[in-house]
């Protein structure tokens, strides 16, 4: 027990939940501060500074919030809003928007069974649309239909270690521990499935592993064009995604959000197209719409309907935000002082780059545009697009164009309501791939033509389920994982050239770079490796110039404050350290990463975004995030090289290796090829291969080699 | 012209698996695409383009690809110039003709082996942003990432080596250099050239790599069997490419140490020289596009210190790759190019020169280009060219063309659009005997 309490007394005086006087409440008895919090969780949905008021939209909580006074059992109390439980693992939120993730153990005994009750609270009701078990049983209705009038059946059942794996892939993003792989196995419950697609969905990780998908379709890099850090922008996502932000409050976030990333972490997503404005419409049409209006920037478009007017007329709701300040620039180099200039360059980028609405939609028709329904150079008025004439009777549609400073409000009303004809559909179709391996309305960032899916009523069906939802993606998800639909055998690569592929069942499908590399990490490392978390906007948060002060003196002091917290060594010491992982370690709240061959052993989304170009990640098809949804599976023999020879390799195959010291911690030389069968492939050796792995083992091998040749089987790169 | 599909068949996933066929028979970077995977489109076979029949068109069999990061100053180059716009060099008289700056002594030695364009023309002055358009012909875009031409070269060609990657990168980041083609497309990075391809040995002696495998073998079988799925059997034929790699003699083409004493000393020893020698080894086993990067270029102060190091280095092994190339018999086949990503001021102020992307110089040496050749020229103070530029979409259709692929022709990107080599941009014929 020692070594537990050892941890968790350092993780509080790191997570300092409990020292932040201004949240320490005083001499309140605990019935006081029970009755205060249960007063608190009935009138706040929401933390008052976390979401600042968007003007006509709506917000929509899934969570009941709730709020408390959370005390250790040092007595001390802090104010925050509950987020999950996970194994021993709380997360809370104070009201400023950062995440705790720490050790339950060390909160009072009242307050641990309070967290469990919240926990029960939480998943009770948290879909909106009734029953979870009767939704997903509607999606297996709609598939019987479907494929029986295509004279086809769903693919048998998965078994349990088929859908073990599968099931913590698709939910924390990596494969089960063995011990997380036996409990599962030896389990006799009927409803065994639907209890642990709970666990997972309601663990922290999930919301790493929703990280990692997001991370590629949003493009989160480290640091913007012209070395801008965006760890605000990365910490903000993260906080949401603990809080299980619905969708459409994310996306409203992200398109209204205000002021300098060091500030307002949201500012990201937009910032990252400061510069290139037109383009950063482009995206946001494609990954929030599935629209493909990027051909459409510069000309018609030549196959969709989409004009270069419609895309102009888009853009222009984005013609009255400004990305940067380039007076604020200029003053800043002018008020370098002392402040070395690389580092000067910095300060202003983090501090002129911020997004504000102006007075006046400027955006113009190209100098060169060639049509005739506008004239070149003349300003354009903002017009929603429609997909279809009827759209346009739609509540929605009637949008006031008149305020330039609201302009991105109202677009983003329009955009993320459940009555936009796109919003709902996008996501829903891109999540079904995400559990499938194939959408139903390939590809996902062009579903302008909805005729063109292979089941237009499956997604008619899932459009309608993500709106009752109320686009909380994490319920939608738990239905999808609940019907049998998800839970059959997988089907192989289909041949599409043969025609549609109609779901009989999830494809196979090789692990993502991330899911692959979070797999062999918690074989490295094992379970703690969800409770490693990243954070790093703190650093970016302190760079922030006081508003009106721009002045020599300002610039030495964030200086100063940047040299005593590292920041301004290159590559290592401060948070904010860039590519070198050594830089890295400072970053983490709570439980620390441990390096071994030069690797971090921590998830994914923990970890510089994206990685450098030759680590593991990146080699195995992780985005350069320069464009959307730029990751692939594509194969290679580099891939392979690492795997088998490289440090990757040398991890999973040490004995310092998780799996390997829990193998060699059984008795006998079945139990430990069992073990090992169980980290890497999620079941039991056959008979067949308990003899080979056996008399391997009696010729001189060991359970290092055996981990290195199961790391090396396709079985293991594949989901089935 | 247009080896577009019809746009009837744009979406047709048959003709798209045609098309995946041949590319999935890639051996180095063997692409495992789903059958659903949208890849860039081409039906027609390169020597049906509009160039093909022109002087120079396949002469290139591999092409090395030199950068100078930073943006080289054409007037302190390749292009002297007098009066005020001088530089601290004086100009050294070559046999060819031509002149360049006493900066390059090395090179003025083969002057008559090569060509340099003194008309290059762009209107892109910041580094990141111009080295992706000399990269790639194309103005950089937040919505698209375009191919290098060793990715270009691969689409119409196909693969170079059975063993050895098609695209090589020394000393510079892929940087997703496949743009829309498939990400097996990009360059295999080589971070350093004397420690040459990572990860190609086995973790342990050989003894116990032999058995490790034999039980890969045995244990693997059963999920092969049970699923005969494609992307499953792709993943087998990369297992496979890598058991043969690594006991393949053709890796020794990263094996600088192989090299006779002479060779290595005509190189020398800097990072840059290893490169370039690591790059003719590659050509000379099979890949096909290597791209050599070389800092330092960025001379905004200390123009004339900059240039005696960086550029006496770039100076001595430019040259001895040329020598070596012509040594071995290969400049012939082998096209040398050298590109930076702009050229700098005419003005000479502070010590050195700030970003001028109005007018540079790019050199293409071997192949079918003319020797000992100028093409173009820039106005008396190097300002900006004389009569028509050469835009960096018509270097890179030059180079195609040099390489034997198609230019002002169409292929369909998987998302529909068309897009030719070098931006729609024309090839320079005069560069061709």
């Amino acid at each position: 027990m020692l070594p537990r309490l050892i941890i968790a007394v350092s993780l509080l005086a790191i997570c300092q939940p409990f020292s932040l006087s201004a949240a320490v409440a005083g001499k309140a008895t605990k019935k006081e501060l029970r009755e205060a919090a249960v007063a608190e969780a009935t009138k706040i949905k929401a933390p008052a500074k976390l979401i600042e008021p968007v003007a006509a939209v709506p917000m929509i909580s899934p969570i009941n919030a709730i709020w408390h006074q959370w005390r250790d059992n040092q007595g001390r109390v802090v104010d925050a809003m509950f987020c999950g439980l996970s194994g021993e693992y709380i997360t809370l939120q104070t009201r400023d928007g950062k995440t705790y993730h720490f050790n339950g153990n060390t909160l009072c005994a009242e307050d641990i069974a309070f967290a469990k009750d919240c926990a029960v609270k939480m998943r009770a009701g948290a879909f909106t649309g009734g029953s979870v078990a009767t939704a997903a049983e509607n999606i297996d209705r709609l598939m019987l239909t479907t494929l029986s009038a295509k004279g086809l059946k769903p693919n048998a059942p998965a078994t349990d270690e088929q859908f073990l794996r599968r099931i913590y892939i698709d939910a924390i993003g990596r494969i089960p521990t063995a011990a997380e792989a036996g409990t599962f196995l030896g389990d006799t419950a009927t409803d065994k499935r639907a209890k642990l697609i709970d666990k997972l969905v309601y663990s922290s990780g999930y919301s790493m592993q929703m990280f990692d998908w997001m991370a590629d379709m949003l493009r989160v890099k480290d640091t913007f064009n012209k070395g801008i850090p965006a760890f605000t922008f990365e910490d903000w996502l993260k906080n949401r995604l603990a809080t299980n932000a619905t969708w459409d409050k994310l996306v409203t976030e992200m398109l209204t959000a205000d002021g300098r990333l060091c500030d307002n972490g949201a500012s990201g997503f937009l910032l990252f197209d400061a510069e290139m404005p037109l383009d950063g419409v482009a995206n946001l049409m494609t990954t929030f719409l599935g629209s493909n209006m990027a051909c459409a920037q510069c000309h018609d478009h030549p196959l969709a309907d989409w004009t270069q007017r419609d895309f102009y007329q888009m853009a222009a709701f984005f013609g009255a935000s400004d990305g940067k300040d380039e007076a604020m620039l200029r003053l800043i180099q002018k008020s370098t002082g002392d402040v070395p200039k690389a580092v000067a360059k910095k300060i202003a980028n983090v501090n002129a780059f911020r997004l504000e609405d102006t007075e006046k939609q400027k955006l113009t028709f190209p100098k060169d545009y060639k049509y005739k329904d506008a004239k070149p150079n003349s300003l354009v008025s903002p017009v929603l697009i429609s997909w279809d004439k009827a759209d346009l009777n739609l509540p929605v549609y009637k949008v006031d164009t008149t305020k330039p400073v609201q302009l991105r409000n109202q677009f983003a009303h329009w955009l993320t309501s459940p009555q936009n004809p796109r919003f709902a559909t996008n996501i829903a179709n891109r999540l079904w791939k995400k559990a499938f391996g194939l959408a139903v309305l390939e590809p996902v960032d062009d579903i302008d033509d909805l005729a063109g899916s292979s089941s237009p009523e499956l997604l008619t069906h899932l459009t309608q389920v993500m709106k009752s939802a109320r686009f909380d993606l994490r319920e939608f998800q738990r239905v999808i994982y609940n019907s049998k639909t998800y839970q059959a055998a997988a089907s192989q690569t289909p041949d599409l050239s043969k025609g549609p592929y109609y779901f009989t069942g999830p494809l196979i499908r090789r692990l993502s770079a991330e899911q692959a590399w979070n797999s062999l990490v918690v074989n490295a490392v094992g379970e703690r490796v969800d409770n490693i978390q990243l954070r790093r906007g703190q650093d970016i948060k302190q760079m922030g110039l006081p508003a009106g002060a721009v002045t020599a003196a300002a610039m030495v002091k964030v200086y100063e404050g940047m040299k005593a917290s590292g920041l301004t060594k290159a590559g290592a010491g401060g948070k904010a350290a860039g590519g070198s992982t050594a830089g890295l370690e400072n970053g983490y709240d709570g439980e620390k990463p441990v390096t071994r061959y030069s690797l971090l052993l921590a998830r994914a989304s923990e970890l510089p975004q994206p990685s450098s170009e030759t680590h593991f990640l990146r080699v195995f098809g992780q985005g350069d995030r320069l464009l959307a949804d730029s990751g692939t599976s594509d194969g290679s023999v580099p891939q392979v090289l690492q795997l088998m020879n490289g440090n990757v390799g040398r991890v999973v195959t040490d004995v310092k290796a998780a799996s390997v010291v829990t193998a060699y911690a059984e008795k006998t030389r079945e139990a430990q090829i069992t073990s090992l069968y169980l980290s890497f492939l999620s079941r039991r050796p056959t008979a067949r291969e308990m003899t080979a792995t056996g008399k391997a083992l009696s010729d001189g091998m060991n359970l290092t080699d055996l981990a290195w040749a199961l790391v090396n089987t396709r079985e293991f790169l594949f989901i089935q | 012209m247009s080896l577009t599909l019809p746009a009837n068949q744009l979406r047709d996933p048959l003709a798209r698996r045609t098309f995946l066929e041949r590319c999935a028979k890639v051996s180095f970077g063997l692409s495992v695409l789903p059958f659903f995977s949208r890849v860039a489109e081409a039906a027609t076979a390169p020597g049906a383009a509009p160039n093909a029949g022109l002087p120079g068109f396949g002469s290139a069999k591999r092409v090395i690809f030199i950068q100078l990061n930073g943006g080289m100053s054409h007037i302190d180059t390749f292009d002297p110039k007098t009066g005020a716009n001088k530089g601290p060099a004086a100009a050294l008289s070559t046999k060819a003709g031509f002149q360049v700056t006493e900066f390059l002594p090395e090179t003025a030695k083969v002057a008559g082996k090569i060509a340099v364009i003194r008309s290059m023309t762009a209107k892109v002055g910041v580094h990141a942003s111009a080295a992706y358009l000399m990269r790639t012909g194309f103005e950089q875009r937040g919505v698209i990432q375009h191919p290098n031409l060793g990715a270009w070269a691969q689409h119409f060609l196909g693969s170079s080596s059975k063993t050895l990657p098609s695209s090589v990168c020394v000393g510079r980041a892929a940087n997703q250099g496949n743009g829309w083609f498939p990400a097996a497309f990009s360059p295999l990075p080589i971070q350093s050239p004397s420690d040459g391809l990572q990860n190609v040995k086995a973790l342990g002696d050989d003894a116990l790599m032999a058995k490790r495998t034999n039980l890969l073998k045995e244990i693997d079988v059963g999920f092969g069997q049970k699923v005969p799925d494609e992307n499953v059997k792709a993943y087998n034929e990369f297992y496979d490419a890598t058991f043969q790699l690594m006991k393949s003699s053709d890796l020794k083409a990263f094996d600088l140490s192989a090299e006779s004493a002479a060779t290595k000393a005509l190189y020398g020893t800097s990072r840059f020289g290893q490169g370039c020698l690591l790059a003719r080894r590659l050509v000379e086993n099979g890949v096909r596009f290597v791209e050599v990067a070389h800092g330092g270029w960025d001379m905004h102060a200390t123009l004339e210190d900059r240039m005696k190091d960086v550029g006496g280095d770039f100076d001595r092994v430019f040259a001895a790759l040329i020598q070596d190339l012509e040594a071995k018999g290969m400049l012939d086949t082998t096209l040398v190019a050298v590109v930076t990503e702009f050229g700098r001021k005419p003005d000479f102020t502070g010590g050195g020169r700030g970003h001028h992307p109005l007018a540079f110089s790019t050199v293409l040496a071997g192949a079918g280009v003319k020797r000992g050749y100028v093409h173009g020229a820039s106005d008396a103070k190097g300002y900006k060219p004389e009569s028509e530029g050469v835009s960096p979409g018509s270097l890179h259709a030059t180079i195609a063309h040099a390489a034997g692929l198609p230019v002002q022709t169409d292929i369909e990107t998987p998302s529909g659009r068309p897009m030719q080599i070098g931006n729609k941009a024309k090839l320079v014929k005069e560069l061709f005997a």
